[in-house]
């Protein structure tokens, strides 16, 4: 039976009270090692809340987006559109989507009330529209399936085109023009917004471009407003339970299938694509990481050593303990005990250290970081480890002095 | 059977105890056969020239340190044979070591330096700490509990030591040269309560150079070159 870890704890404490210069120089280098995972963590942290922030503003990790794919060879022949009927074929093979959207779009089509007019996007699409994108509705209603079926002249506006247009008016009822055709307003959408904490080039509303847009049903956009477009870009809500790659591959092959094998079309599921810019971002953390690493490589040779000196300089109170009968383990506890000690104390300075030069980290390098409760965790953890690591040679060394010649040294 | 009453008061028997150190290809024999038999309750003093190997026989006597050869029994038991492990236990329980530099802990306090052993027993705080204080007491130490061992007298230290020794209740109390960093009187003082800690039973073994301190003794033991000489 060992003396209890209580007992080590207490006898570690005392002697870390006893020897605070000592115990200061040990903690450097575990200060800065716990210092920097704290800033590789927030750094991970803060780029994962952001692209997956950015993914929720965007319609939510569910969502497959089809579009032209730009690195077809188009000398090939093919073009990268689908007709209504190519589209419906596609929705009937799929199982376990929650929405499905196909538009076409118009760029710079001029919507006017009266004597305004605004250069507003204009889509052609599907009611799902609204769940694709998960996109509220200020007031009014959204395109229905009945404005489908009639080709109905209506149009849902986003803020800004209802803004510009008619101020603080209400616009519901009221009739703009686009194309020479009139259409009623039945709608305004909520208005998007989302803002890069970092800054810099990407300062300001991100999603302004979406509260620019109008949409109109997919059926009166090519029947009436411009028989010229194409569908050239499906939508696609997944529900959540489904295995989202796995539809993107099936998407692929029916597309693959309707066009004849021409890979005309790219088929991009949120999810993969957030797994890939995370990845992205994995060798940013790896080069912080390996910084953290190589501070408690140096931070724990240097506990080592001290620690070496320690039971070298403490060979006689070893021999003394061991003549009142503590045995081998009781000394390796003891030493490896204090030697964790100090290097959680250690981490817990580096962390502190680590939150304080968060900000200056996030100012520096112009990122968005972000702190969590489980860094503090690992951060504990990753400094008790490293005490368990480099402590255990020089507690092991300790444990095995030979009494009579430590109670000789002096 | 009548032999067993014998064997049961023999608390330490050696039988051809060597004790062979390594200096480098050069090989010193330090003990040279030792016999010896102590009873319970005796007071024993063993005297030598300087080298003759009673430091090494107190060593292996105490469980510090295992013979080259030969058996030692305490108590009943083979002990030269034991493990380190086993060997920390048995000190722990059976043995008082008091040694001439004191060996005391600089950074603990003298109630946690008789604690120690207690500690290392099992014995919880409260229970530890009560029992220190009560040793502390009988060596008149008690105005001293939170004194380091550097703020007291050389004589003041060893009775720490004296206290530290005992506080187990151990089978033996082993004192190597224990007023040999002593002047006269606190040298005095000591023996006195070596001679107490005798005349309450327990088997007290003690090295000296002092023939007037061998007096005191029940036998004394005479080693030259790592031998028994004479006992009587
Ligand atoms: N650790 C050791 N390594 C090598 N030789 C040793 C060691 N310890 C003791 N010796 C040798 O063993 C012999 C006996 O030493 P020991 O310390 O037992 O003598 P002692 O009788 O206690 O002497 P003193 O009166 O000076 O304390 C001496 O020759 C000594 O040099
Ligand atoms: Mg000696």
């Amino acid at each position: 039976m060992a003396i209890s870890l209580a007992e080590s704890l207490h006898i570690g404490l005392a002697d870390i009270a006893t020897r605070k210069v000592r115990t200061a120089v040990t903690l450097f280098g575990i200060v800065l090692g716990v210092m920097s995972i704290m800033v590789v963590l927030a750094i991970v942290n803060g780029m994962n809340a952001v692209t997956l922030d950015w993914m929720q503003q965007r319609g939510g990790l569910n969502k497959i987006e089809i579009e032209p794919n730009w690195s077809y060879d188009y000398s090939r022949g093919g073009e990268a559109t689908l007709s209504i009927r190519e589209v419906d074929y596609l929705r009937s093979q799929l199982e376990g989507v929650e929405a499905f959207n196909p538009q076409v779009m118009s760029w710079g089509s001029i919507v006017q009330y009266r004597d305004q007019d605004f250069d507003a996007s204009t889509f052609g699409v599907y009611p799902d529209l609204q769940k694709v994108e998960d996109w509220g509705l200020e007031k009014g209603r959204f395109i229905n399936l009945e404005d489908i079926r009639n080709h109905n002249n209506v149009i849902v506006l986003g803020s800004t085109v209802a803004k510009s247009l008619f101020g603080n008016r209400n616009p519901l009822g009221q009739y703009v023009t686009l194309n020479k055709q009139q259409l009623m307003v039945i709608g305004v959408l909520q208005s998007k917004y989302w803002k890069n904490q970092g800054g810099g080039a990407f300062s300001g509303n991100v999603l302004e471009y979406m509260n620019r847009q109008a949409f109109v049903p997919l059926s009166t956009m090519i029947a009436k407003i411009n028989p010229n477009l194409d569908i050239t870009s499906v939508e696609i809500k997944v529900l959540s339970d489904e295995d989202i790659s796995k539809i993107r591959r099936q998407i692929e092959g029916v597309l693959l299938n309707i066009k004849g094998g021409k890979d005309l079309f790219r088929v991009s599921s949120a999810k993969e694509e957030m797994q890939m810019m995370q990845k992205n971002m994995m060798i940013f953390s790896v080069i912080f990481f390996l910084i953290a690493v190589i501070s408690l490589l140096v931070g724990g040779i240097v506990i080592t050593n001290i620690m070496l000196a320690s039971v070298k300089e403490r060979t006689r109170e070893i021999g003394v303990r061991m003549a009142v009968g503590a045995r081998g383990k009781d000394i390796l506890i003891q030493f490896l005990v204090q030697t964790m000690l100090i290097t959680t104390l250690g981490g817990v300075f580096g962390i502190l250290a680590g939150l304080s030069v968060l900000n200056v980290v996030q100012d520096f390098l112009d990122i968005t970081v972000k702190a969590a409760p489980n860094m503090v965790w690992v951060a504990l953890l990753v400094s008790a480890s490293t005490g368990l690591m480099f402590g255990i040679g020089p507690a092991y060394k300790a444990s095995k002095l030979d009494p009579v010649k430590a109670l000789m040294e002096d | 059977m009548a032999y067993n009453g014998k064997m049961f008061m023999e608390i330490i028997k050696t039988k051809g105890l060597v004790k062979d150190y390594e200096l480098g290809k050069i090989k010193v024999r330090a003990l040279n056969g030792v016999d010896l038999s102590i009873e319970t309750g005796e007071f024993v003093a063993i005297m030598g020239p300087s080298g003759s190997g009673k430091s090494t026989l107190m060593h292996i006597i105490g469980c510090l340190d295992s013979p080259t050869e030969g058996d030692y029994y305490l108590d009943g038991t083979l002990v030269s044979k034991m493990r380190r492990n086993e060997l920390a236990a048995i000190r722990n329980a059976k043995i008082g070591f008091v040694f001439q530099s004191f060996n005391l802990l600089p950074h603990l306090n003298i109630l946690k330096n008789v604690e120690l052993p207690l500690m290392y027993a099992g014995i919880a705080g409260k229970k530890r700490s009560l029992r220190a204080r009560e040793i502390l007491d009988s060596v008149g130490l008690s105005d001293r509990l939170r004194h380091k061992p550097g703020e007291l007298s050389g004589g003041q230290r060893q009775r720490v030591a004296i206290a530290r020794a005992i506080v187990n209740n151990p089978s033996i109390v082993l004192a190597d040269e224990p007023t040999g960093n002593l002047d006269s009187t606190s040298g005095g003082d000591i023996l006195e309560i070596f001679e107490q800690l005798h005349s309450l039973g327990n088997t007290v073994i003690m090295v000296t150079h002092d023939a007037a301190v061998a007096a005191r003794a029940d036998r004394i033991i005479q080693i030259h070159d790592g031998k028994i000489e004479d006992g009587d």
